[in-house]
């Protein structure tokens, strides 16, 4: 089968060792070290760490873009990749649709939401505008619409490999067709979330980090960005780019063994080099040299040594880590990395690892000491982080982009399988946990609401909100672990536990088991208690165990620890379409035989500082008491009410489960420019056909509906044309009546559908007009537009 | 000292939600993580923010708590020594 081999031409990067690819360049082969003091803001308890800081300004760098600190970063390496690859006016003569973003990011605008926390704990200041930016999908956003990108745009976040694990995605994307132009990378700015973070982990180094030296003790903490355009290789060559490099394998893998310490023989990092090995069809030997991953934290350095030698045997080629130069950059860390190795394969020379000085006679490794020529003609590069979640990309040469006819070729089955089994599903909402309460619910009109208090707020205030309620007594959690899980990590356990643990099979090994876990906006209590604590504490005393569980990948990675599961592990964080985009990464696994099965879902908590803005600017001071979709209800200032939840849909090939609940197909994230409802019936029918099905095959268009006029009315009108091409009517219909609105709702929305097509809830329950179908429910098209323009669909089939 | 090995113990139940756990069941002698607690290394960074808390002692090096967490009378020591 034809196999569309992503190509790079374009890249770009800023970071503490210089702005602009040539720049950092310079900098490594000075072997001159970026990291200084810290100014970007104080931190008493860290003043004098030495950090990869970016000096240049920022702000005037990025030009009139709004956004967070980390998303300028993300714009400017965006900007200069685009430039490089011929892309910088816009998509000239490629489709838009054709053209997506892949971003990975940690921090997002954390560095605002701090200084926000300090405001109102310290003077009781509500400056709501410094959330403005929080969200760490922002960059993926500003970069399409700066693009005017089309195709499917998304944020992965897991950790300090998120930027390896977008470059993954996006290679996935071009290779099975779904695009054919990626910008791929990753940014994110110091903040004091994780300089505090890092120090409660006691992996900073006083120093100054020194990889795989025996004096080292810990990291330097940096930010930067770091951007690629990927490319399929014949667009590249039909629009005459130049080709830098390719991508030529990639390969991710989970320790599903700690929050934080990487498993210490290094399985999980020796899975993911053999993986991306094998992906690229090579054999050890023909790697020429390693870009480690090399933190400088003890464990990691022994921990990839070990994985290293493992794959290599006596033959270790070349290995250099580049931290000293910039710090550790977290999500960038990957992207800078993948940057650096086309320079390399492009220099023919090779970065140095400056701060090694004294050999470790634990790890028995001599790394490159100082920038050299190199014959190279792959690089394999790693990517660690937290949960262990691991990736390796291999970057190879120009020259040999055409000849992969000559290795084995992988089958792109990408297109070829799109229909999987659903095995189970499992969900925790305002409507209940089991399907019988979610069923009572929707006969009843609707969840119940409750108050959510805001002591925050001075006077106190309360929310009106869909909650979950408490989850504490659940015997499926044991009690000893449920004392180390923040409140959305057990959300997330249970709806695994619900959904997988049902349905799970001894046949399958844990490692052809892979996990999408995505969620809008992470463990907000968590992550506000540990900045809390910093502020009021003067950074004194850090807590480890928050840290730990802020990060937006622990909801993913405790699921594949609690079930040994060392597949895949990715966390999408795109706002309204993270369930989507989770769904997308699950299957693709599942498509191409990587994964038997995919675990796949979402969950967002509520949040007092998330709930105050809206307080404050009135959004719920109106008439309504409940989210009535299609009542319109809700006057133009005000908001739905807010909610919680966590689904779990466990999902298999289709043609290999008898005990299936449904099937699932068409499944796409994609944007759009606006909320137009022709343009997204077309999407919706354009992804129904390549599939096999039209537009006269859907009962139903399950939708994000939520009360909000505009948002109500654009989904009818979607159905309406929906029903126009059908000659026939698809029903409108919503969800969010019993779960609130929440970013990760449509994983809630899967759960509904699931049940709609087989006959255990009766769609006049959902739709738009209270009337039951006459035909019957059996196919249900599951479509999320955000008001950004991201967008997800599936279609779920009895 | 005995006083101190109480009160720590204490602090260890509480600040790690040791449901079911009583003072008698933590052995004085053996090594507070990595034994019958089943607390981990998180756990005992979290220790050391509590120490810092309570007793304000600021451990910066992974060794440093490694040395006083071998047990919890060389914890007592350890605090006993350095708390201000």
């Amino acid at each position: 089968m034809f196999r569309r081999t992503p190509v790079i031409t374009g890249t770009g990067i800023l970071c503490a060792a210089g702005c602009g690819v040539g720049a950092v360049w310079d900098a490594l082969r000075a072997n001159r070290s970026g990291l200084g003091p810290l100014t970007l803001f104080s931190s008493p308890r860290y003043a004098s760490q030495l950090v990869g800081q970016v000096r240049a300004d920022v702000d005037e760098l990025a030009g009139p873009v709004r956004g967070s600190r980390s998303d300028k970063l993300a714009w400017i390496a965006a900007r200069e990749a685009l430039a490089a690859a011929g892309l910088a006016d816009g998509p000239g003569t490629i489709d838009p649709a054709r053209i997506g973003v892949m971003l990975g990011a940690t921090v997002g605008g954390m560095l605002g939401t701090e200084t926000f926390l300090a405001a109102l704990l310290r003077e009781k200041k509500h400056i709501f505008g410094r959330l403005r930016f929080h969200e760490c999908a922002g960059a993926a956003d500003l970069c399409a619409q700066q693009m005017g990108a089309l195709g499917p745009v998304a944020t992965l976040s897991t950790a300090c490999s998120a930027g390896a694990m977008a470059l993954l995605a996006a290679a996935e994307l071009i290779e099975q067709g779904e695009a054919d132009v990626m910008l791929a990378g990753a940014g994110d700015s110091l903040c004091r979330l994780t300089l505090n973070g890092f120090g409660s982990l006691l992996l900073l180094d006083p120093n100054g980090c020194r990889p795989f030296d025996a004096r080292r003790t810990g990291i330097s903490l940096g930010e930067g960005a770091a951007m690629l355009v990927l490319e399929a290789e014949e667009t590249a060559r039909a629009r005459g780019a130049t080709i830098l490099a390719r991508l030529a394998g990639w390969g991710a893998s989970c320790d599903a063994y700690h929050a934080t310490a990487p498993q210490a023989e290094g399985r999980g990092a020796l899975t993911a080099m053999q993986r991306a090995l094998a992906r690229g069809g090579l054999a050890p030997g023909e790697i020429d040299f390693v870009s480690a991953h090399g933190t400088a934290t003890p464990d990691n350095d022994a921990m990839e040594t070990r994985a290293l030698k493992q794959l290599f045997g006596n033959a270790l080629p070349p290995v250099a880590s580049v931290k000293r130069f910039f710090g550790h950059t977290l999500a960038a860390s990957g992207a800078i990395k993948a940057v650096l190795a086309v320079q390399s394969l492009r220099e023919q020379a090779v970065p140095g690892t400056l701060g090694f000085e004294v050999p470790d006679a634990r790890l028995g490794l001599e790394p490159v000491r100082e920038f050299r020529a190199l014959p190279v003609a792959h690089i394999l590069s790693n990517s660690f982080g937290f949960g262990g979640n691991n990736v390796a990309l291999v970057f190879g040469r120009a020259e040999a982009a055409g000849s992969a006819g000559s290795r084995p070729t992988i089958s792109n089955a990408g297109r070829a399988r799109t229909s999987f089994a659903i095995l189970g599903v499992g969900a925790v909402s305002a409507a209940g946990g089991s399907l019988a309460e979610i069923i009572a619910t929707f006969r009843n009109g609707g969840a119940a609401t409750s108050t959510f208090a805001i002591p925050a707020l001075s006077p106190a205030a309360q929310a009106t909100v869909y909650a979950c309620g408490e989850l504490g007594s659940d015997p499926l959690i044991e009690p000893g672990k449920r004392r180390k899980l923040s409140r959305l990590q057990q959300m997330a356990l249970l709806a695994a536990h619900k959904s997988f643990g049902a349905s799970r099979t001894s046949t399958v090994a844990p490692e052809k088991v892979c996990v999408a876990f995505g969620t809008g906006l992470g463990s907000l209590n968590d992550t506000a208690a540990f900045v809390e604590n910093m502020i009021l504490k003067d950074e004194r005393a850090p807590r480890p165990a928050l840290f730990t569980s802020s990060v937006h990948n622990s909801l993913a990675s405790q699921i594949a620890i609690e079930f040994s599961l060392s597949g895949l592990n990715s966390t999408p964080i795109q706002r309204e379409i993270s369930f989507e985009t989770a769904l997308w990464q699950g299957t693709t696994e599942l498509a191409a035989g990587r994964a038997d099965l995919a675990l796949v879902g979402a969950a967002d908590e509520l949040n007092q500082y998330q709930l105050a803005a809206g307080v404050r600017r009135g959004w719920w001071n109106g008439a309504s008491a409940s989210l009535r979709p299609f009542a319109g209800a809700l006057k133009k200032h005000e908001r739905p009410l807010p909610g919680e939840g966590g689904a779990l849909v466990t999902l298999g090939h289709a043609d290999s489960a008898a005990s299936r609940l449904a099937v699932v197909s068409a499944i796409r994230i994609g944007r759009s420019s606006g909320q137009d409802a022709e343009a997204e019936a077309r999407w919706v029918e354009q992804t129904l056909k390549r599939d096999g099905m039209a537009a006269n095959d859907v009962d139903l268009l399950l939708t994000g509906a939520n009360g909000l006029t505009a948002q109500d009315d654009f989904y009818r009108a979607v159905a309406a044309v929906l029903s126009r091409q059908a000659g026939r009517t698809v029903a409108c219909a919503a969800y969010k009546h019993a779960c609130g609105e929440y970013y990760s709702a449509s994983a809630f929305g899967f759960f509904t559908a699931v049940a709609l097509v087989r006959g255990e809830l009766a769609p006049e329950l959902c739709t738009a007009d209270k009337t039951p179908l006459p035909g019957g429910c059996r196919t249900v098209v599951l479509l999320t537009v955000s008001p950004t323009g991201t967008k997800g669909m599936c279609c779920v089939r009895a | 000292m005995e006083s101190l090995i109480e009160e720590l113990k204490n602090k260890i139940i509480a600040g790690f939600n040791l449901e079911g756990v009583t003072p008698a069941d933590i052995n004085p002698e053996a090594p507070i993580f990595g034994s019958g607690l089943e607390l981990d290394s998180i756990d005992a960074l979290e220790l050391v923010a509590i120490l810092e808390a309570d007793y304000g002692i600021v451990i910066a090096e992974r060794a440093v708590a490694d040395r006083a967490f071998a047990s919890l009378r060389a914890l007592a020591e350890f605090v006993q020594a350095n708390r201000s």
